[in-house]
């Protein structure tokens, strides 16, 4: 544990697995989702604002360019944050851009694996794990953007791990 | 109960009847003032029956409950069954019960019963309860789960005759504790009465409370009074306090049995519970600013599956000197905490987070105190003192990597230390905002099980790379304590 890895800001988790790529995507649909519904939003709001004195078509056209540039950047940022490592006895993950997240989570704590996919998540054949613990602080710990089959590979891997424990 | 031959299902003790039904008249009294109120000039006879109905109802209600509530001790196993329409059996195997706890409000010891909780360690609020029973009933059904398919180490009970005792507290003691534990509970208890009495139009503020009177009431106060006043309202508060502590804490004993500590306690209801040693997962000791001057401290466990009303906490010494801790400490297998100029602090910089933005905005008040408003500098004087707490509380935040332990000491006011054995570790996160990015700060936290969700033992800003070497040395003598091996010698 001597030299410990300082990651660069902004760039890659090293050591660690990545996200599944397609991740990025279901990522995209989550940002443009978001980006769409204010965009939306903007568009109703834009005739009273007109009455405030701002320019017409302004407050969507601003909000829609932004979200774009958000749909672009955002994801990729946060797929590039997202990294996990599975160790013989404990699964790391590392996550978060703004606020950088590490999470040990040791298998013998685990207490029950979920693993769960969402609508977005299900055309791309992507599954989330989630390792639950009978802590407080984040009981439940999620891994998501994994290959369905790796998802399920890697819940009967931990799975097994536990029986060895209880054996 | 057709094919159960042995075991007699058992109704519970028809005190139970008049214990519910006392309950719910407070309630229906209440709506009876209510009534009263509304039809104050009219016939009484329609209220009065109204009145001997509500208490009817009640009394049926208690009653179908008492009829409908069953409990069978089977040979492995306690059965429950209650409900009046949704009907529940609810099946408790005796070696999953981590502990059976006898509590005796003032009316069950007046007839003779206890009310017992069975905790199983599960995540349901209720587990079982059986409000009320015979008292020896009662410590029958605990013997026999301790003594029968209790969890390991029950059966050594026998061994211990006479339970050794680690902690008690006498009357002076007691009355000490509860002078410190001041409290203006009271006087909240006092405001709420009146606002009920107002809500029932008994009392009324406005009336009461003119503007002319309050004129009046400027004119009278003088220093003297406003001195008396500020006398009597400590009086009282000291007054509340002594009297929750004798309360809550009467006769208070801690003793050691084979698989936990005991803890028996209170003046009108007494209660008995066991914190079970595997289930205490962190210990804290904490003492507020006055009584840590005369030295006094507080012991708590923090436990799973433990009393609801509690929440997870559970306190096994209340008012005790450090020496008289130790041994507790140790009879519940936590190690003793370090003196704390053994602790490591956290570097310089987190004071950049940690006070300098209390201190800007006490500068930019105190500006604007002299520029704009002069009342402004009272804004200025509260977020200095926030900056100077925040200053303190960094000098007394620390920790230490102790043998089987760790070690955490927060708070400058109310200090806490955890001790959080390796063992006891449920996942290991460091966290960084972007302001401790900027600084090379991070948190680390060693969450565990049953923790309350507003005191944890957080190390708040430690050295960013400091706090990752400490991650994986936190995982690694997880990993060693959980083997069994002998844990690595501290760093």
């Amino acid at each position: 544990m001597a030299e410990h890895r300082q990651d660069e800001e902004g760039g890659e988790v090293p050591e660690m697995t990545r996200l599944d790529s397609r991740q990025i995507w279901v990522l995209t649909i989550r940002v443009g989702l978001v980006a769409a519904v204010l965009a939306l939003a903007a568009w109703i709001l834009d005739r009273p604002a007109r009455e405030w004195g701002i320019p017409a078509s302004a407050l969507p056209g601003a909000t829609l360019a932004l979200g774009l540039g958000a749909t672009v950047i955002v994801p990729r940022r946060r797929y590039r944050r997202w990294g996990y490592r599975e160790g013989a006895d404990e699964l790391e993950i590392r996550r978060g851009t703004l606020i950088r997240v590490r999470t040990i989570v040791p298998f013998p704590r685990v207490q029950h694996i979920d693993v769960a996919q969402g609508p977005i998540q299900r055309p791309f054949g992507l599954a989330t794990l989630i390792l639950h613990t009978a802590g407080t602080h984040g009981a439940a710990v999620p891994l998501p953007g994994l290959a369905m089959a790796d998802a399920e590979a890697m819940r009967d891997r931990i799975r097994g791990k536990i029986r060895e424990d209880l054996a | 109960m057709s094919d159960a031959p042995d075991p007699i299902p058992r109704r519970l003790h028809p005190a139970t009847l008049v214990a519910r039904w006392l309950k719910s008249a407070p309630q229906m009294l209440a709506g009876a003032a209510g009534l009263l109120v509304a039809v104050r000039d009219r016939d009484l006879a329609p209220l009065l029956t109204f009145a001997l109905g509500f208490l009817l109802l009640a009394a049926v209600l208690a009653a179908l409950y008492w009829w409908r509530f069953r409990y069978t001790i089977g040979p492995g196993e306690i059965v429950i069954e209650k409900g009046l329409l949704r009907r529940q059996r609810r099946i408790i195997p005796f070696d999953r019960v981590q502990d059976i706890a006898i509590e005796r409000k003032l009316l069950a010891r007046l007839f003779g019963t206890a009310a017992v909780r069975i905790e199983t360690g599960g995540a349901a609020k209720d587990e079982g309860t059986l409000d009320m029973i015979a008292l020896a009933d009662a410590e029958a059904l605990r013997d026999r789960v301790r003594h029968g398919a209790g969890p390991a180490g029950a059966h050594a009970e026998a061994a211990l005759p006479e339970e050794p005792v680690l902690f008690a507290m006498d009357l002076p003691r007691l009355v000490l504790s509860g002078l410190f534990g001041f409290s203006l509970v009271f006087f909240a208890v006092i405001a709420g009465a009146l606002q009920q009495l107002d809500q029932f139009g008994l009392f009324n503020w406005s009336d009461w409370f003119t503007p002319e009177r309050a004129d009046r009431a400027a004119h009278l106060i003088t220093a003297r009074l406003a001195l008396g006043l500020a006398a009597m309202m400590l009086a009282l508060g000291l007054v509340a306090g002594v009297g929750r502590a004798v309360t809550r804490d009467f006769g208070f004993t801690l003793t050691r049995t084979a698989a936990g500590l005991r803890r028996r306690r209170g003046l009108f209801t007494l209660s008995e519970v066991v914190i079970p040693i595997r289930r205490a997962q962190v210990a804290l000791i904490e003492s507020g600013p006055l009584a840590r001057l005369f030295g006094w401290h507080r012991l708590s466990f923090q436990t799973l599956g433990a009393d609801r009303k509690e929440g997870g906490v559970q306190v096994a010494a209340p008012f005790a000197r450090m020496a008289e801790i130790l041994p507790v400490l140790a009879a519940a297998g936590f190690p003793e905490p370090p003196p704390r100029q053994a602790l490591h602090g956290v570097p310089r910089r987190a004071l950049v987070r940690q006070s300098a933005p209390a201190l800007a905005m006490a500068a930019l008040a105190a500006a604007a105190a002299f520029l704009v408003e002069p009342w402004l500098g009272l804004a200025a004087l509260a977020l200095l003192a926030a900056a100077l707490i925040g200053i303190l509380r960094w000098r007394k935040h620390g920790h230490a990597l102790g043998e089987r332990a760790l070690f955490v000491a927060d708070g400058y006011l109310k200090r806490r230390m955890w001790i959080v054995p390796y063992e006891k570790t449920q996942t290991i996160r460091v966290m960084r905002g972007p302001v401790q990015r900027a600084l090379r700060l991070s948190n680390l936290l060693l969450d565990t099980a049953g923790s309350g969700a507003l005191v944890s033992p957080e190390m708040h800003d430690l050295d960013a790379a400091e706090a990752e070497t400490m991650a994986d040395a936190l995982l690694a003598r997880f990993q060693a304590a959980r083997a069994g091996r002998p844990p690595r010698s501290s760093s």
